[in-house]
């Protein structure tokens, strides 16, 4: 079963993110900010990341930064959930070497559906 | 994986996520509050200005997603303005304290209209949201003069409403516009964006720009006003910059669903040459741990950083260690570890006469039973238990509100904010407490200009504090106010026909101000009408078993003393035996118990006995009268005195004998039976018989009354 980390510092978003991804089929490992992730990530098997952008202690491009740094997490997907798609944001997202970008808020199919472009 | 998918396009009930996020927002609510009433406007810290933010901005995410749309939009223009302070486009000003507590307070009640299942008229926001964007563009809008007029009559309401944005434009924008900020870039030449001012300049009707400051060198902006949608503007814009290069964003009018029309298009996109992109060649697990054995000298630096932010590792750690529960599944455990406690207690007394030498290990085993219980009990108790800071953190907002309309200055000083108290105690305490507090800052602190002439310093003050004190807690709400004035308290009771006595103790006259209908505001402040009813402040903490103390010196102060026991579910008791039957009275209201001789016992008036102990007077109650126990003429009579105290007075409760103390678990008697007077609860003693429980406040006030 592929595992996805799923990082966001609202409980409420994370648990349906967490719901929508157990639900078709995939593991799903939570943390609540980036910090938590980066820590989990070294434990766990991860085969894609669903960071929310803002949150506390470390933000989802900077968590992305800090995967990338590492062999482990050199070529797994990063995506980043975030309420603004700027080019500012975009580009950003880009430098750290993220995946792509899902806009918040998204429907749960939508996020199946990337999820699988990325992940088939 | 591909058969573990489930089918595409699957109705997801989101539903089910409702609740937590409703416990979410309030909490982010509640400390968006809280930084907000901490915030120094002179010298405001980034990282609270970023705190603010990520509140709004993360129920603003959550409202969006789960479909609460009101929610969303004013969450939205709250974190428009607090994105401009953290970002320090703008500085923050008093106005903007005043319009974001308002606004949390309005989304706090839309939130409780989408928890109650959309029951009741929505507030509206038009306002808070016109005030809101005004602050953000830089203008300081004239708030007090424009606050939401008073409600029209209902039956008008529903015709007079008309749709926010018509009925509140923003200041610049005629009905149907709204005002944009559209972002350009980033561009090579900043000067290619000129062609969209002349865009404007060249096509009638479609609205007025004009260049507006960017923290961005490699983009522009632009202050737009038009009644086109974002996605004509992109349509338009296309001929000369690409798509992509624009943002838009809604300073006024318009919703977030109209905001979020741009984005509608590119939902979420992919970097052409990321890892991991569609695009790139799909990565293979062997090259992933081929890449993850021959680690970059990158790896080694790539240590998890410290945590930096304080409060947001705090809040993590708090998050992770954890768990909501709900409150009936706790008060469920509390009455099956109250049914082992009983049942214990039952083992504990039928092992008694046990032969010790022949059940040793029966009897070895009870034991533990017996310690293993009570620290059970004394776990799932502390389950409850929750801190004071809870009750206390919703003055400081109350306060500064109440001292902004009476143009008072009011300094709030909390004590003891650790201090846990049962849940169902911390909820009726509230109301209680919130009396008291503005009685205090109403009625006590006087007006800055009276306190400076008294020679006192212009900020009055108000000091909460809680503290345990044996098996009760006490709470204390006290002012450095004017205080209380005996010879008016005593003119006002003669006025109502009150019994009173000019050589009443101090403690007592205090006591008068509880009095039914008896408005502090007539003694205090000569203010009429304004008066708190402090008779129900006294009903609802006596309900609780608890008491209320005062103390007072004029001109100095006043200080009210609530004292209750920790927990509803369990107390201390005393048991009493009258006849056949075992009475429990609650240890926290037994003075002294002694043995009397008929002699010590007068009668007076009507029959009525007072005994004398210690130079005071106090009435007797014979436990067989008033239950009505039924004797044998052989019997000896009760001879034994037991002295309870309610709300500073005494009396003397006649029994046979005295049982002994333990702890006793507290069934309530109304809705199992009915209410029966003198009576607060029932218990199951250890030998499996059920044992009333005294209420001997209302014994005491009968039998002064």
């Amino acid at each position: 079963m592929q595992s996805i980390l799923a990082v966001d510092d609202s409980p409420s978003m994370r648990k349906m993110v967490a719901f929508t991804l157990t639900g078709a089929g995939y593991h799903v490992v939570e943390a609540v900010d980036g910090q938590d992730a980066y820590e989990k990530a070294q434990t766990h098997d991860i085969d894609l990341v669903l960071a929310d952008q803002n949150m506390p202690r470390l933000d989802g491009i900077g968590l992305t930064r800090k995967l990338r740094e590492h062999p482990k997490f050199k070529t797994v997907p990063i995506l980043i959930l975030t309420t603004e798609s700027s080019d500012q944001m975009k580009q950003a997202g880009r430098a750290a070497g993220a995946t792509g970008w899902l806009v918040k808020p998204f429907d749960p199919n939508r996020l199946i559906e990337v999820i699988r472009k990325v992940m088939p | 994986m591909a058969e573990m998918h489930a089918e595409g396009g699957a109705d997801f009930d989101l539903s089910q996520f409702y609740q937590i996020f409703f416990e979410e927002a309030g909490e982010n609510l509640d400390q968006m509050e809280q930084i907000l009433l901490d915030l120094s406007l002179e010298n405001a810290d980034d990282e609270e200005l970023n705190g603010i933010f990520r509140c709004a901005h993360s129920i603003k995410g959550g409202a969006a997603t789960f479909g609460f749309a009101d929610v969303a939009e004013l969450t939205h223009h709250m974190e428009s303005l607090l994105d401009k302070l953290r970002r320090h486009e703008l500085t923050p000003v008093p106005e903007m304290v005043d319009v974001l507590l308002e606004s949390a307070d309005a989304s706090r009640s839309l939130l409780a209209r989408h928890q109650a299942g959309e029951q009741g008229e929505a507030p509206s926001t038009a306002d808070l949201v016109r005030r809101i964007s005004e602050l953000a563009s830089g203008r300081v809008p004239e708030a007090p003069a424009e606050r939401p007029e008073p409600k029209p009559p209902a039956a008008a309401a529903p015709a007079a409403q008309t749709p926010p944005v018509a009925s509140q434009p923003a200041p610049t924008a005629a009905s149907g516009e709204r005002e944009l900020m559209v972002r350009v870039g980033p561009l090579e030449d900043l000067s290619s964006a000129d062609v969209i001012k002349e865009l404007f300049r060249d096509i009638p009707g479609l609205g007025t720009i004009s260049d507006a400051a960017s923290e961005d060198t490699s983009c522009r902006n632009f202050r737009v006003t038009t009644s086109a949608s974002n996605d004509d503007l992109l349509d338009l814009f296309a001929f000369h910059v690409a798509k992509e290069q624009v943002h838009i964003s809604v300073l006024a009018g318009g919703d977030i669903a109209a905001a979020s029309d741009a984005t509608e298009e590119v939902p979420y996109g992919f970097f052409p040459d990321a890892p991991g992109s569609p695009g790139a060649a799909a990565p293979t697990r062997a090259a992933q741990a081929a890449a993850a054995e021959s680690p970059t000298p990158a790896a080694h630096k790539a240590t998890p950083a410290k945590a930096t932010d304080a409060k947001g590792g705090a809040q993590a750690h708090v998050e992770s260690t954890t768990i909501r529960v709900a409150v009936n599944k706790v008060d469920q455990l509390i009455n099956l570890v109250g049914e082992l406690v009983i049942t214990q207690a039952m083992l504990a007394q039928n092992s008694r006469d046990l032969d010790t030498a022949v059940y040793q290990q029966l009897l070895a085993g009870l034991a533990d039973l017996d310690r293993n219980t009570r620290d059970l009990q004394e776990s799932v108790m502390s389950i409850r238990m929750i801190p004071m800071s809870i009750v206390f953190s919703r003055f400081p907002r109350m306060l500064r509100d109440l001292a902004n309309k009476l143009g008072k200055k009011v300094d709030l000083v909390t004590l003891g904010e650790a201090t846990e108290l049962d849940k169902g105690l911390v909820e009726k305490i509230t109301d209680p407490l919130t009396h008291l507090v503005r009685n205090s800052g109403d009625h006590g602190i006087e007006m800055p200009a009276e306190r400076l002439a008294k020679g006192k310093p212009e900020h009055g003050t108000i000091t909460l504090s809680a503290s345990h004190q044996g098996g009760s807690i006490v709470i204390e709400v006290k002012d450095d106010g004017r205080g209380l004035s005996r010879e008016k308290i005593l003119r006002k009771a003669r006025e109502r026909g009150m019994d009173v006595s000019d050589q009443m103790p101090d403690a007592d006259v205090w006591q008068l101000i509880f009095a039914p209908g008896f408005s502090t505001a007539d003694v205090v402040t000569d203010v009429s009408g304004r008066g708190v009813g402090l008779d129900v402040v006294k009903k609802n903490i006596a309900a609780l078993n608890g008491s209320v103390e005062v103390d007072s010196s004029e001109g100095y102060g006043m200080r009210v003393a609530v004292r209750l026991p920790l927990t509803l579910a369990i107390m201390d008791g005393m048991s009493v035996g009258v006849g056949d039957e075992v009475y429990i009275l609650p240890l926290s209201s037994v003075v002294e118990s002694f043995q009397v001789n008929n002699d010590d016992v007068n009668t007076v008036a009507q029959g009525s006995r007072l005994v004398k102990v210690r130079d005071e007077y106090m009435p007797v109650i014979a436990m067989e009268k008033i239950f009505q126990i039924p004797r044998d003429s052989s019997e000896k009579s009760s001879n034994i005195m037991v002295v309870v105290e309610s709300d500073g007075s005494r009396i003397a409760l006649l029994v046979d004998e005295l049982l002994g103390q333990h702890q006793v678990v507290v069934k309530n008697l109304e809705s199992n039976y009915r209410k029966v007077p003198n009576v607060s609860g029932a218990t199951i003693l250890g030998d499996g018989k059920v044992a009333l429980i005294l209420d001997t406040s209302s014994m005491v006030r009968r039998a002064r009354h």
